[in-house]
């Protein structure tokens, strides 16, 4: 446990430093901030100006869906810059030898790195999490969905970031792996497209549910589904156990 | 210490290294000699549990690197050819990670990096960015980490490559102080660096060992036959044809005012020849004998094993 926390302190440290972080950060904080006024300003002037029948649209289904579905397309794409250099550095810079040759397992390796990314991609998750915050004093929603919507965010996160670290064990060069992770995330959201052309009943229910979309709609809908929160950690473990097999099998090569 | 016993390893269809079997005893200073491409750094590699080998078994301080790789990983220290620094930390904190990861103790960390940065001499530095520092700088810091954690064995590939002639030296000074309280095995093509620190010294070309030696004793074993190099002002030819004749003189030759002559080896020869020198009247200035360095052993194995 303590090479893990010592591993994930290093690299939580050396990413959350670094200028290419503050720069996303900054930029994320950027785009947030209009995009979440625009949509905001949006939702007041339309619930003001119509009168619907029926139900009237909630700040969670319009405004933070909007947002969370933002912050859900960035981190397919940020995620992997920010975990492109965890192990593919390492191997260029040869820092790697450090890492096989100190007194550490291979599973200690890939759990390191992955919780040290995690912990900086959850800056950024808190960072978003200021704009539905600020929100509170000046219009009343329900709390509770907002919060299950942000577990979503948080487990789709760890299951990108989990890809990213993946990808970056398997080569040395920096750009092939946030290629690489920007590719298996978006394959993993794809797969639901297959479901809709999928023959067959029983394919398409198989497409569906090992596609991210789908369980991570019913997060920002408000709903907590326990086969979501299997499906999201199971997802993040299997990639987390693919890098150890990566790490280990390096000594065999 | 080391036990290493009929290591073979394979690259694909290449077989980089051949059935090596050698001994390091404990506080042996050992060097590991062999041109580029002999499969030193394989060895290292293989004997710091970075990667395993085809077949064969390595035993260090009674750990098997198969069975315990992490009890053998905790005796070990390893600088490779390139010091595994992280540039966008300063000394002191990469040193202070590097002993964590290496199982010291929280409350012992203090006092390890100081002792590690005290014996390279890099407390200056200490707060400095390692992407600042220099080559022979970076080289310090990654045997400081290699000791920080105090292990029984050091293992260096290469520790003086590429760095500037006094920082050679000064690499050199840093070894000789860790002798004796580190079992150290250090690879080199560099044959002064193995005179001037190593007590023993195994000799590897084409992943085969060639020779194993102690240092005095491979210089005794091939320094048969004498050397002679004498320089005179004048009739160098003549002189170089005299020297023939003289009985135990196998060969002479003369360049410019400069004669090489080889002979058996026996004192006396030395003395004759000195004597017809200047009974020649041939004006003698200089008269050197030479034994064989390490160089010209090297030399002699490697082409030895290349022709047959």
């Amino acid at each position: 446990m303590r090479n893990i926390l010592t591993l994930a302190g290093k690299d939580f440290r050396s990413l959350a430093t670094s200028p290419m972080f503050c720069l996303i950060a900054a930029l994320c904080s950027v785009m947030w901030s209009f995009t979440f006024l625009r949509s905001l300003i949006l939702f007041a002037e339309n619930t003001q100006a119509t009168f619907n029948p029926g139900p009237s649209p909630t700040l969670q289904m319009t405004v933070f869906l909007t947002h969370i579905s933002q912050i859900n397309l960035l981190f397919v794409f940020i995620v992997p810059a920010l975990t492109m250099r965890l192990l593919a550095e390492e191997k260029k810079l040869r820092t790697y030898d450090l890492l096989l040759t100190a007194p550490i397992t291979a599973t200690e390796i890939a759990l390191g790195k992955f919780l040290g990314a995690f912990g900086v991609i959850l800056i950024l998750v808190a960072l978003s999490f200021l704009y539905p915050l600020a929100t509170y004093p000046i219009a009343h929603f329900s709390f509770p969905p907002l919060l299950a919507a942000y577990l979503g965010v948080i487990l789709v996160a760890s299951t990108y970031v989990a890809v990213g670290v993946f990808a970056s064990s398997l080569t040395q060069s920096v750009v092939l792996s946030v290629v690489m992770g920007l590719v298996f995330n978006l394959f993993l959201w794809f797969l639901s497209q297959g479901a809709e052309s999928a023959t067959g009943l029983y394919m398409t229910s198989v497409l569906e549910q090992i596609s991210i979309g789908d369980h991570f709609m019913a997060f920002i809908r408000g709903s907590i589904r326990l086969k979501s929160i299997m499906f999201l950690l199971s997802c993040t473990g299997l990639f987390v156990f693919l890098t150890q097999r990566v790490v280990e099998s390096s000594r065999w090569r | 210490m080391i036990q290493v016993k009929e290591l073979s390893k394979f690259y694909g269809d290449r077989q980089a290294v051949k059935n090596l079997s050698f001994t390091v005893n404990k506080g042996e200073v050992v060097g590991f000699l062999g041109p580029n491409g002999a499969g030193k750094s394989t060895t290292m590699k293989i004997l710091t549990g970075y990667m395993a080998p085809t077949s064969g078994t390595v035993q260090i301080s009674g750990f098997d690197i198969f069975e315990d790789p992490i009890e053998v990983k905790k005796r070990i220290g390893y600088l490779p050819e390139t010091p595994p620094v992280y540039l966008d930390m300063t000394v002191q904190r990469y040193l202070e990670f590097c002993a964590k990861l290496k199982g010291v103790s929280s409350e012992a960390i203090d006092s390890s990096v100081d002792a590690a940065l005290q014996k390279t001499a890099l407390q200056q530095v200490r707060r400095r960015m390692i992407g600042n520092l220099s080559k022979g700088f970076r080289q310090r810091v990654g045997l400081a980490q290699a000791l920080v954690s105090d292990p029984e064995i050091l293992i260096l590939d290469e520790p003086t490559v590429g760095l500037d002639p006094k920082q050679v030296a000064e690499m050199r000074t840093l070894i000789k102080e860790l002798k004796g309280k580190h079992t150290i095995v250090l690879s080199t093509h560099i044959l002064p660096e193995v005179q001037a620190s190593c007590d023993k010294v195994i000799i590897i070309n084409e992943g085969q060992i060639i020779a194993e030696d102690q240092i005095q004793g491979l210089s005794n074993r091939m320094a048969g036959g004498g050397h002679l190099k004498i320089r005179v002002l004048r009739k160098a030819d003549q002189v170089a044809e005299e020297l023939k004749r003289i009985e135990g003189v196998v060969d002479s030759s003369s360049t410019g005012n400069y004669l090489e002559v080889k002979t058996d080896g026996r004192d006396q020869v030395v003395e004759e020849i000195s004597k017809k020198v200047v009974s020649l009247d041939a004006g003698l200035i200089e008269l050197q004998t030479s034994t064989l360095s390490l160089e010209d052993i090297f030399i002699q194995l490697t082409d030895s094993t290349e022709k047959s």
